[in-house]
């Protein structure tokens, strides 16, 4: 820009020489928007709703995920518990009942037949555990079954102590009577 | 950032644009006189300048939704102002360009610089240049726009603006120089 260009420019104020008529301009203008009706712009043509419309989307894309990922690991959390629980309590009442059901065996002073009528009951009670056991795993969230498999053991554990307690008593009976005579 | 020129009158833009009539007057108010200034300088006539601004800011404010701050509120305006002196040009027939009688010159004679002139004495000189000369000095010295622009409004390439340019202000020159 030469000194000439510079000087026009820093003056260029003065050459705004002329002033509008304000007033009868505004009433025409104002008379054309006045006039003009007002524009609708359907909602889902405006940026603004696009934007709006992208973001909810996106949120609730989101939120879908977001729900698939947290309820699988919650499931896959809950179902660990509750695997763990099931087998932290399944080992040990079968170690339990195990080592009662050896001692049934074992026991000199019962019979064979006796023996056999018992284990058989066990054996019921080993295929209803099977049935508990399956539905647990279809349904790990399910008190119930996992009380009834609890039930289970209970009912197994107090069938042999009954039976070794009965076989216990009869044999103090006979040493008791042995000892009176 | 607010503190940025292009966000001039932000709040009464923004207002305007929601048909807010005392927003829109008060942008009314601060750049009549300019833009009626504009138009005055490139139609020379106070009624077809009058229409020009008048239309020119019924546009702006219908048209307020697409204005994004790319500029200042004042350079859009200015822009619809002289688009529309543009066309009534010519709707008038009147050139907005000089004769291309030395387009091919491919080198112009330099200018010798001139020490302070009267602006009165450019004002005048610039009324008598030929239509086409004044247009162009008009919109590079006054309204500031670049070569670029200047090809935009017009409708003439970068380098045309430049090598018209260089001739309308050698002849503005010496016209001054005359008086």
């Amino acid at each position: 820009m030469d000194y000439f260009e510079k000087h026009i420019r820093d003056n260029k104020a003065l050459f705004d020489e002329h002033r509008a008529d304000r007033a009868k301009m505004w009433a025409k203008i104002e008379l054309e928007l006045s006039n003009t009706e007002p524009k609708v712009v359907p909602l889902w043509k405006s940026p603004l709703f696009k934007v709006a419309a992208s973001v909810v989307l996106l949120l609730l894309l989101s939120f879908l995920i977001g729900i698939t990922v947290y309820g699988s690991f919650q499931q896959g959390g809950q179902s660990n518990v509750v695997s763990q629980e099931l087998m932290d309590i399944d080992m040990h009442y079968s170690n339990l009942v195990q080592h009662q059901v050896q001692l049934v065996k074992d026991h000199p002073d019962l019979s064979q037949e006796d023996k056999k009528e018992f284990l058989s009951f066990m054996d019921e009670l080993d295929e209803e555990y099977e049935v508990l056991k399956l539905e647990m795993q279809k349904n790990l969230g399910n008190e119930r079954v996992l009380e009834a498999i609890i039930g289970n053991y209970k009912k197994r554990i107090e069938l042999i102590e009954n039976l070794l307690r009965q076989i216990n008593d009869s044999k103090m009976i006979n040493d008791d009577y042995g000892y009176t005579l | 950032m607010k503190t940025n020129i292009r966000f001039t009158h932000q709040e009464l833009v923004e207002k305007s644009k929601l048909g807010d009539r005392n927003s829109q007057f008060q942008l009314y108010e601060q750049y009549v006189d300019a833009m009626y200034n504009v138009s005055m300088r490139m139609l020379c006539s106070k009624e077809d300048a009058e229409d020009t601004v008048q239309d020119s800011f019924v546009e702006a404010f219908k048209n307020l939704g697409n204005f994004r701050y790319e500029s200042t509120f004042g350079s859009w305006l200015k822009r619809i102002v002289i688009n529309k002196s543009i066309n009534h040009l010519k709707l008038k027939r009147i050139p907005l360009v000089p004769i291309m009688d030395h387009e091919y010159h491919l080198t112009d004679e330099p200018i010798e610089n001139v020490a302070d002139v009267d602006i009165e004495k450019v004002k005048r000189g610039i009324k008598k240049l030929p239509p086409g000369y004044q247009q162009i000095i008009h919109l590079y010295l006054i309204e500031g726009y670049d070569h670029e622009e200047i090809g935009e409004v017009l409708g003439i390439s970068k380098s045309t603006s430049k090598s018209q340019y260089h001739r309308a202000k050698k002849k503005l020159l010496e016209i001054i120089k005359e008086m």
